[in-house]
């Protein structure tokens, strides 16, 4: 052992013990039970109905772009649950023990969590929300709908697709496995040095913290290669880069920006991984280490990844706002320019996390002026989205309203960024609540674009729309509670409280604090509004049925092939015209055109490997974490040794001959509604222009002047 | 799927390119900068500051040296994707290290003991 490991450890074992497992906590120890016996139910319940095999061979091992999507966002969404309950803990114990004399229970002097255990939960809270709810969401869109949107019939490396997809699973089962097996970090989701040395966090809890985001980084970088090789090679005849759709440029930038920050990120967390388990020296105060070194490294990583977060929500705008204002995006090339200088300044601007370490005017000068040209193209999509807008046939569906939403909440977090983009302004609010409710806003307009695409492209892969009506209902609810929340954090801030208090002293923050546990409680009716609207549109999904374009008035090329997508995406490969190809098609009567000669599809075989080498790298960061050498020797090797057999089987795929895919696309065409028919008539909003019915309304003889914006 | 070389890996032109001289060559002079700079440091044969030139000059060179010989990036058809990935970093090499040693200087101007040697700090 090359460092001082403080506490029990024995070689089969590690630093595992049964005392680690908290069965006296009366929050874990209930939850654990709970937790146990859903679990056991869910396995029962699919032994019962005899579907381990459908599991296994549609899901667990599949390679298909369009269900690794769905599982990546099955998994952030249950993440995103955990971590709103993180937050739903931290509101409740603020507001309970807030003032000199709140009362305490459950071993706390305040409220009912203790310091150390309120610790853990803010950490967990922020690396959750960020890496395992907004990444995985994201990257479960990215996944479904790029190869949609250039014509591909799947990623450019599918396995690599399910191997990225199991190791983010296996960071997700680590952080989970924290709750119930030792405790996790106390020091923040980034990670303070020197607290998370050995000497100040000698337990496993910055372990798990370092596995959990090693793996996360591993299969995000994974990922993101395989998407920028997907567009750079995948495109389908025709698919110029002039006419990629927005949301696949804003993916294409977003992941050059994960290729090349995640590595600093892993490094900067494998160098805190080397002062804790070989004894190195690099963030601690003596032996030449700088403290400082982290933060600079961490943020490098931060600050990016910041931006790959936001610009896919930027993209998935970018689609619903035009197809519900039946124009096409204004200003696609300022869009394209806008989406790479955001991406382009957000390598400059790292600094503004820590203005205040003293580096003096000049460096905080230079970081100000980058933060705040990240304005201007910003600016150029609002006004871009504003514009287009102006003047179109608004149709307000329940993604509509996440969309707009997203762009209020822009404003709101753009504007206060701009403060606190000023060092003098930083200086005030630095780690204040402010800045907690300014990176919410930012953070939220992504949630309200990810709810608004899943509700936009839910009837492209399930072939039925989800209910209007409840997930406006939901639209309203979560924003309420946003306003509850966020609205009296602002205020707070102002009034100088700091971030992360697990007592909050200073009693004038009762009422603040009372106000966010009300709009805690609102977000939960949103939550329970978002499950009735999924009960609701599965219950009626017959009536609901969606035409190969879902919206009628879609632009897009995932809205030509059919709905629900079958396997192979396109049955024929399409032949691209324009940018706007569906729109494009539709306007020159061309929508119901369809192939008179089918070709063999080649598509990639099922493998099992993935989620095993999956399985393995959860295997390894556990044995890591409570230093089981012996484990994490044996899983890594298992690692390699499936790597090597993978490599050297290769995989042949199979063929789907031409009549078999010739029949499934007609089954297809045959149980779907009439494409050329918009789903919603009735009402000058969102009338028809399908111009080869000639039912065009009185409104969109404008349209029919349009100039052509075929590129 | 299809990768346009068939499904056997070695026909691709990367592995095609590989040959045993330029890795002999490239792990030869790599390994005798790093021997230099490792002789230079360790001997304290220069004053500091000197020293982070002379270090910072060797890995630059191995840095050459391991992009020519060992992974073999030029012009050529099938080597252009690699080369213009290694451009692309070269901006962002200049910012992420530049502006943290600009930064970091700043600071140590403000926080630390000056470096003896190093111009500029005091």
């Amino acid at each position: 052992m090359l460092v001082n490991l403080p506490g029990p450890w024995n070689p089969w074992l590690g630093r595992l013990a049964l005392s680690e497992i908290p069965y006296t906590n009366p929050i874990l120890a209930p939850l654990f039970v709970v937790v146990v016996v859903l679990g056991l139910l869910m396995v029962a319940g699919i032994t019962y109905y005899g579907k381990w095999g459908y599991l296994w061979k549609e899901w667990l091992t599949t390679v298909d772009h369009k269900k690794l999507g769905i599982m990546y966002i099955i998994l952030g969404l249950v993440m995103l649950f955990r971590g709103f309950i993180d937050g739903l803990m931290m509101r409740t114990q603020q507001a309970m023990a807030v003032g000199p004399h709140a009362s305490g229970m459950m071993g706390a002097v305040h409220g009912y969590l203790t310091p150390f255990h309120f610790g853990q939960i803010y950490s967990a809270h922020g690396m959750i929300m960020i890496l395992l709810a907004a990444t995985p969401l994201l990257v479960g869109i990215m996944n479904i709908v790029i190869p949609l949107q250039i014509g591909a019939r799947d990623m450019a490396y599918p396995y690599l697709n399910a191997l990225g997809l199991w190791i983010t699973a296996a960071a997700v089962v680590l952080i989970m496995a924290s709750l119930f097996v030792g405790d996790f970090a106390h020091n923040g989701w980034f990670g303070y040095a020197p607290i998370f040395e050995l000497a100040y966090s000698p337990g496993v809890g910055v372990d798990y913290w370092i596995w959990t985001f090693q793996l996360v980084a591993l299969g995000t970088t994974l990922g993101s290669i395989n998407f920028i090789a997907t567009i750079v090679k995948m495109r389908a005849p025709g698919m110029k880069w002039s006419r990629l759709p927005m949301f696949t440029w804003a993916s294409l930038s977003a992941n050059i920006i994960a290729l090349t920050s995640f590595p600093c990120l892993q490094v900067a967390i494998g160098l805190v991984a080397a002062d804790r388990y070989l004894g190195t020296h690099f963030f601690t105060a003596g032996f030449g280490g700088n403290l400082m070194l982290y933060t600079n490294l961490f943020w490098l990583w931060g600050h990016p990844e910041v931006y790959f977060v936001i610009l896919p929500a930027f993209g998935m705008i970018s689609e619903i706002i035009p197809t519900f204002s039946e124009k096409p995006l204004f200003g696609y090339v300022t869009m394209v320019l806008a989406t790479f200088a955001i991406a382009g300044v957000s390598w400059l601007v790292w600094l503004h996390h820590f203005f205040t370490m003293g580096m003096g005017p000049y460096v905080s000068t230079e970081f100000s002026v980058a933060t705040m040209l990240v304005g201007i193209p910003t600016g150029v999509k609002v006004f871009n989205w504003a514009f287009t807008m102006y003047r179109g046939r608004l149709t307000y569906t329940a993604a509509m309203y996440w969309a707009l939403g997203a762009l209020f909440l822009l404003l709101v977090g753009g504007l206060t960024g701009m403060m606190l983009s000023i060092p003098a302004i930083n200086y005030m609010v630095h780690n204040s609540v402010f800045v907690v409710a300014h990176f919410h806003m930012m953070l939220l307009c992504i949630v309200y674009a990810i709810f608004g695409s899943v509700i936009y492209w839910f009837p492209k892969v399930f072939g039925y729309t989800l209910n209007e009506a409840w997930g406006k209902v939901m639209f309203w609810l979560f924003s309420a509670g946003t306003a509850l929340v966020f609205i009296p954090m602002f205020m707070e801030g102002f009034m100088g409280m700091t971030r992360r208090l697990d007592w909050p002293f200073d009693p004038h923050w009762a009422p603040y604090l009372n106000i966010q546990v009300l709009g805690i409680l609102v977000y939960v009716l949103s939550i329970l509004a978002f499950v009735v609207m999924l009960y609701v549109s599965i219950r009626d999904r017959a009536q609901h049925r969606a035409a190969a374009d879902a919206w009628g008035t879609s632009r897009s090329l995932e809205w030509l092939t059919a709905s629900p997508v079958p396997f192979y995406n396109f049955a024929v490969v399409p032949q691209v015209n324009a940018r706007d190809e569906v729109a494009w098609r539709r306007e020159h009567g061309l929508s119901a055109q369809r192939a008179s000669h089918y070709d063999a599809i080649h598509m990639p075989n099922n493998t099992g490997i993935a989620i095993i080498i999956g399985g393995l790298t959860f295997v390894l960061g556990f044995a890591l974490t409570w230093r089981i050498w012996w484990l994490s020797l044996i899983s890594l090797l298992a690692i390699i040794v499936m790597m090597i057999y993978r490599s050297a089987k290769g995989d042949p795929g199979h063929v789907i001959p031409a009549e078999e895919v010739e029949r499934m696309d007609r089954e297809a065409e045959r149980t779907m509604p009439r494409a050329d028919l918009p789903r919603h008539s009735g009402g000058v909003l969102g009338g028809a222009i399908a111009y080869d019915s000639g039912a065009a309304g009185e409104g969109s003889a404008n349209l029919r002047g349009a100039p052509d914006y075929r590129p | 799927m299809s990768h346009g070389h068939g499904s056997n890996p070695l026909a691709h032109p990367e592995v095609q390119m590989a040959n045993n001289r330029s890795y002999v060559t490239g792990f030869i002079v790599a390994s005798l900068l790093m021997a230099a700079a490792t002789v230079l440091v360790s001997g304290h044969l220069l004053p500091p500051f000197a020293l982070l030139l002379a270090i910072t000059g060797c890995a630059g060179l191995a840095i050459i040296a391991q992009v020519y010989f060992l992974l073999h990036m030029d012009l050529s058809e099938h080597s252009i994707w690699n080369t213009v990935a290694l451009i692309m970093f070269i901006p962002l090499f200049v910012i992420t290290i530049g502006l943290t040693w600009w930064m970091f200087s700043q600071l140590y101007l403000r926080t630390m003991p000056m470096i003896p040697g190093m111009p500029g700090m005091h």
